[in-house]
């Protein structure tokens, strides 16, 4: 890491850490799927797809920002209150967007609710502003954002489908319809929160067995 | 003296912090005023229409619903000491009124909630029912919203038979069989006995101003 910190032209991206960082956050440490943090809102805006995907890019843009002034602000933010500033920084982000969705996606805004405002809360974005953001450089403070964001987005995404489609018996999204056709009765155990609990525990055993032996080796 | 300056340095970086952050997110409120009030109007014109049941397209944009409002809908007032606006529906092209709506509010468990009340010309038939801000547990409270409680009250009388002014919304819901009776919501008895105040509180005020609209 000391060498990282040390590395100015490239703002921490040089040996291939941009790519380890992109792998890290979507992939071997998602932070839904292996490190199960975020659940809250995983659970309460998954029953429709578009309702995810609004929120996963409300976490990737949160995370993005927080992560990046932070990192740009970490050798000046004062250890003790360190947490504080982090929230503050995150809070900003997070209103920004709450407004910018109240004012162009009204809609979209009641449907999710109060959870764009409890991304303030979101584990998964005060952790890697306190575990990622605060010892490295901003580029790679950047990636591992992005990484996260879309990490979250995703796993969010496939529960969104899955819960929609079954819940609902299909899926609309940007005025494409997936339907299952009139044989499948829709069941509304999907659409409340124990279906997503089911999906949610599958998704994680699917990538737990795709990760294999990393899951192994991280024990 | 070095630990001083440290302090001063935290203080100093704290005020500085929290003013950037306040600069910008007043910025941005005030940016997207115009809009976001746009929007609350709208929301509230959209629940005027539904509890009137003023048909509509649900893909209407804010400035379009203003303008079926102001065709559709005129307000008015009605008695001397503390006048209650009422809104009436009259469509385009004829003087008779349809149905009218007025608007209810109060304390939630959680945070306020406000709604309207339409009913048909007798003044005494519910013709509606809609919530256009409440802050309810979701999944408890905030089933109110719902097609499943709001649609309750259509067809019954704000008086039960003896002619006695106000709605009951009965726990347990299933003797909710009179005809000002309304089956509350299981696991929410707190919001139901709320909303039934705030809506006997607007019945009470019709009541009360009977003589000006009734002929």
């Amino acid at each position: 890491m000391s060498n990282n910190s040390s590395c100015t032209t490239c703002g921490g991206l040089c040996g291939g850490k941009g790519l380890v960082t992109l792998k890290e956050g979507v992939w071997t440490s998602n932070p839904l799927a292996i490190q199960v943090l975020g659940i809250c809102s995983a659970l309460a805006v998954t029953n429709k797809l578009s309702n995810s995907l609004v929120m996963g890019a409300a976490l990737l843009f949160v995370c993005v920002g927080s992560n990046l002034f932070v990192s740009l602000l970490r050798n000046h933010i004062p250890h003790r209150i360190r947490m504080i500033a982090e929230v503050a920084i995150i809070a900003t982000f997070v209103i920004l967007f709450d407004q910018f969705l109240k004012a162009y996606y009204w809609e979209m805004s009641k449907q999710l609710g109060p959870y764009v405002g409890l991304i303030i809360t979101n584990c998964i974005v005060m952790g890697r502003a306190e575990a990622f953001a605060l010892q490295n450089p901003p580029l790679v403070s950047i990636v591992d954002g992005v990484a996260n964001g879309i990490g979250y987005g995703v796993a969010l995404a496939i529960i969104g489908f899955l819960r929609e489609l079954f819940g609902a018996g299909q899926v609309v999204f940007f005025g494409m319809t997936i339907d299952l056709g009139s044989w499948y009765t829709p069941n509304q155990l999907m659409i409340l929160a124990p279906g997503a609990f089911f999906v949610f525990g599958i998704l994680i055993a699917i990538f737990n067995v795709l990760k294999g032996d990393d899951a192994e080796e991280g024990q | 003296m070095n630990k001083i300056r440290q302090h001063i340095y935290t203080i100093c970086f704290a005020i500085i912090l929290g003013l950037v952050c306040a600069t910008l997110l007043t910025a941005a409120a005030e940016f997207t005023r115009p809009r976001q009030e746009e929007n609350k109007k709208a929301e509230e014109i959209r629940n005027i229409l539904s509890a009137l049941k003023i048909p509509f397209d649900a893909d209407t944009s804010p400035a379009g619903l203003i303008e079926v409002f102001e065709q559709d809908v005129a307000e008015q007032t009605l008695g001397q000491d503390e006048p209650l606006t009422v809104y009436a529906y009259k469509p385009e092209g004829s003087d008779a009124v349809k149905a009218v709506a007025v608007r209810f509010a109060g304390p939630g468990l959680w945070g306020p909630i406000k709604g309207f009340l339409a009913l048909e010309p007798d003044y005494k038939t519910i013709r509606g029912l809609s919530f256009y801000e409440q802050e309810e547990t979701p999944g408890l409270g905030g089933e109110i919203t719902t097609v499943g409680f709001c649609g309750q009250f259509e067809g019954h009388q704000i008086a039960d038979e003896q002619g006695q002014w106000g709605i009951d919304i009965v726990a347990g819901g299933a003797d909710a069989t009179g005809v000002n009776e309304i089956a509350g919501i299981t696991g929410a008895t707190m919001t139901c006995d709320k909303v039934e105040e705030m809506i006997n509180t607007i019945i009470e005020a019709l009541a009360s101003k009977r003589e000006a609209y009734v002929q």
